[in-house]
């Protein structure tokens, strides 16, 4: 190359000023779909002007399977697997707010008894805890802390060990379903239970002693990635996102569902909306779930049958189908035709790790949903993603997705 | 006098007599069906004066055999008296491919994105949507596929071979939403007509 042909494309004059008058020297870059610090395949558009982000645009849509058509064509209880699959760091909050939501077009609310509510909360705040753990595991990990992801794994292996033996799956465990949970509870589930619980406030320490006055964590956290409170409700942020910028707001204090309204527990809220903020919020919820896990396990859960005993939605016992008819039947029909909720639509929002989850189902009557629709808070809270990086430095960006805790199996669904 | 859903919903009845087609209340959720010409209206009514300052979601439901045809539904969240609601707008005539909704963008940015959504799915086009393109599926896509009529395993599938195999010698077409791997033979595998040695695009 020729040193003229050098000079004219590094030396930067005014004459190369666009008519708006921004500079042409930005760069187009693409934080592709694979890439080890995007948290799954999100692809990011950067202009960047030298290390600050001018602009950037999210490209979704990568892991985008059909969940919402695929659930048209299954019965309600059949599309229940699916929704374990959308935020598949959370699979029991998923399934919480589908059964919660198909309850309420059944009519059955009523018949949920203390037994499920209480476990559901149980296995809802350990989910939130292990959500969590994989969240500040991994965005340590982003930043350079590497040791932290292992810490949080060794602890979330303790609760995946509940789920798997309740349910014989550690993730995708399907165990809340409309009517109830799909089998009962183990012998060996209330050890397994206080293991973790006793450990977890130690281990939490540690982190805390690793990450939260580390002066690293700091610079690279403190003040970075604002989301100011107005442009966090504007743009439909929730969860932590929500709550670092210092809206106080939570679903499960302000709508409370499954009996989380029977229970003590604080709602940790931030102040400047910062990355460093959204992890505090992060670590304390954490901290407020072991309390819910703690108060459920102290209230004992109560005994009573694990699902509602109207059989037309909850199949009956299995050993009742050598001897009845009417359990045959029903056992039947529940597994070939499924139970057909009345015409009309609801709407359940939950709290999940993420933020706010919501189902929307509809009904037509017939025994598949004729629609269902998932509001996935990753979806929101990525859309806030460019407000908050716009100005900042390349090296903010990643530490900002951390922040925001995205699924993408629920942002594309 | 503190608001609730059901005084909204009183509230927009008495302010739009003319916008509010039919108003329902099931398992306690209040829902507002309205003109799509007055959504906007409404909208920044809802959120200025009755505190309706998050829009949690905008989706969209396909009545296939039902004129209009679509269902457009947001769901609101007063933060402040803690109430949720949700708006319905009927669009989609009888030949109407695209039928069309006005934004609310401006009202609540976080619809861009929902309704980028909807369009994406539904084909349901937002006027004045500052960005209308399509955000789930591959930018050059075609077709809506939450749309009923619109099959669960896509387009371009071959014809079923009742008994067995695709006979090696028929050629199924661009089939690509069911091309898993390159070179199996299972069933039901459409083999594309793309090169698999060459790169997409650059085929003469």
């Amino acid at each position: 190359m020729q040193i003229k042909d050098m000079k004219t494309q590094y030396t930067l004059d005014s004459g190369q000023a666009l008519e708006d008058g921004q500079r042409s020297d930005t760069m187009t870059i693409n934080m592709g779909p694979q890439h080890p610090s995007t948290h799954g395949v999100l692809r990011l558009i950067l202009t960047i002007e030298g290390e600050t982000v001018v602009k950037a645009v999210p490209d979704i849509g990568f892991l985008h399977t059909g969940i919402e058509k695929t659930a048209e064509g299954k019965t309600y209880h059949q599309a229940l697997v699916l929704t374990d699959r959308m935020d598949y760091l959370a699979p029991l909050c998923n399934n919480l707010g589908y059964s919660l939501a198909v309850e309420k077009l059944l009519g059955i609310e009523d018949e949920i008894n203390d037994k499920i509510r209480y476990t559901r909360v149980l296995l809802a705040e350990l989910q939130r805890i292990a959500s969590h753990l994989v969240w500040l595991g991994t965005s340590a990990l982003d930043l350079g802390a590497q040791s932290v992801f292992l810490y949080c794994f060794r602890e979330r292996e303790m609760i995946l060990d509940v789920f798997e033996d309740l349910s014989g799956v550690r993730m995708m465990t399907s165990y809340i379903c409309p009517g109830g949970l799909q089998a009962e509870l183990t012998s060996t589930f209330e050890k397994k239970v206080r293991a973790f619980t006793s450990i977890f406030p130690d281990r939490l320490r540690e982190y805390h002693d690793l990450l939260t006055n580390n002066q690293l964590w700091i610079e690279r956290t403190r003040g970075v990635a604002v989301l100011k409170p107005e442009d966090a409700i504007a743009y439909g942020a929730s969860g932590p996102v929500l709550r670092g910028s210092g809206i106080v707001w939570d679903t499960r204090k302000a709508f409370p569902y499954s009996g989380y309204d029977q229970f003590d527990f604080d709602i940790p809220v931030g102040s400047n909306g910062d990355v460093y903020d959204r992890y505090l919020v992060r670590m304390l919820e954490m901290e407020q779930s072991l309390r819910i896990v703690n108060q459920v396990m102290e209230r004992g859960i109560p005994a009573g049958p694990f699902r509602v005993q109207n059989t037309k939605i909850a199949p009956p016992p299995k050993w009742q189908i050598t001897g009845s008819m009417e359990a045959l039947i029903h056992h039947f029909k529940l597994y070939t035709e499924g139970y057909r909720p009345p015409k009309g639509e609801a709407f359940v929002r939950t709290e999940s790790p993420k933020g706010e989850l919501g189902f929307y189902i509809v009904s037509d009557g017939t025994a598949k949903p004729y629609r269902m629709h998932v509001r996935a808070p990753s979806f929101a809270n990525l859309e806030a993603l460019p407000t908050m990086i716009e100005g900042c430095l390349l090296s903010d960006v990643v530490a900002a997705i951390g922040s925001i805790d995205i699924v993408l199996g629920e942002v594309d669904r | 006098m503190a608001i609730t859903a059901v005084s909204t919903v009183a509230t927009i009845r008495e302010k739009f007599s003319q916008a509010v087609v039919e108003t329902n209340d099931f398992r306690g959720e209040q829902t507002i069906v309205l003109q799509p010409a007055s959504l906007v209206a409404v909208c920044t009514y809802l959120k200025k004066n009755l505190h309706y300052t998050y829009l949690s979601d905008i989706t969209a439901v396909d009545w296939l055999e039902r004129i209009p045809r679509y269902d457009v539904v947001y769901h609101l969240l007063s933060m402040r008296d803690q109430n949720e609601l949700r708006l319905k707008v009927r669009v989609g005539g009888k030949n109407e491919d695209h039928p069309s909704v006005p934004t609310v963008t401006e009202v609540w940015p976080t619809a861009n994105w929902f309704e980028r959504e909807v369009y994406d799915l539904f084909g349901i086009i937002f006027t004045g949507h500052p960005d209308l393109r399509r955000i789930l599926m591959p930018m050059d896509w075609t077709t809506h596929p939450l749309r009923k009529d619109y099959p669960l395993s896509g387009f371009d599938l071959p014809e079923p071979h009742w008994g067995g195999q695709i006979p090696y010698d028929v050629d199924p077409g661009v089939g690509s939403q069911t091309l898993r791997t390159p070179f199996s033979r299972e069933l039901n595998e459409s083999r594309s007509r793309f090169s698999h040695t060459q790169e997409p695009g650059t085929e003469k």
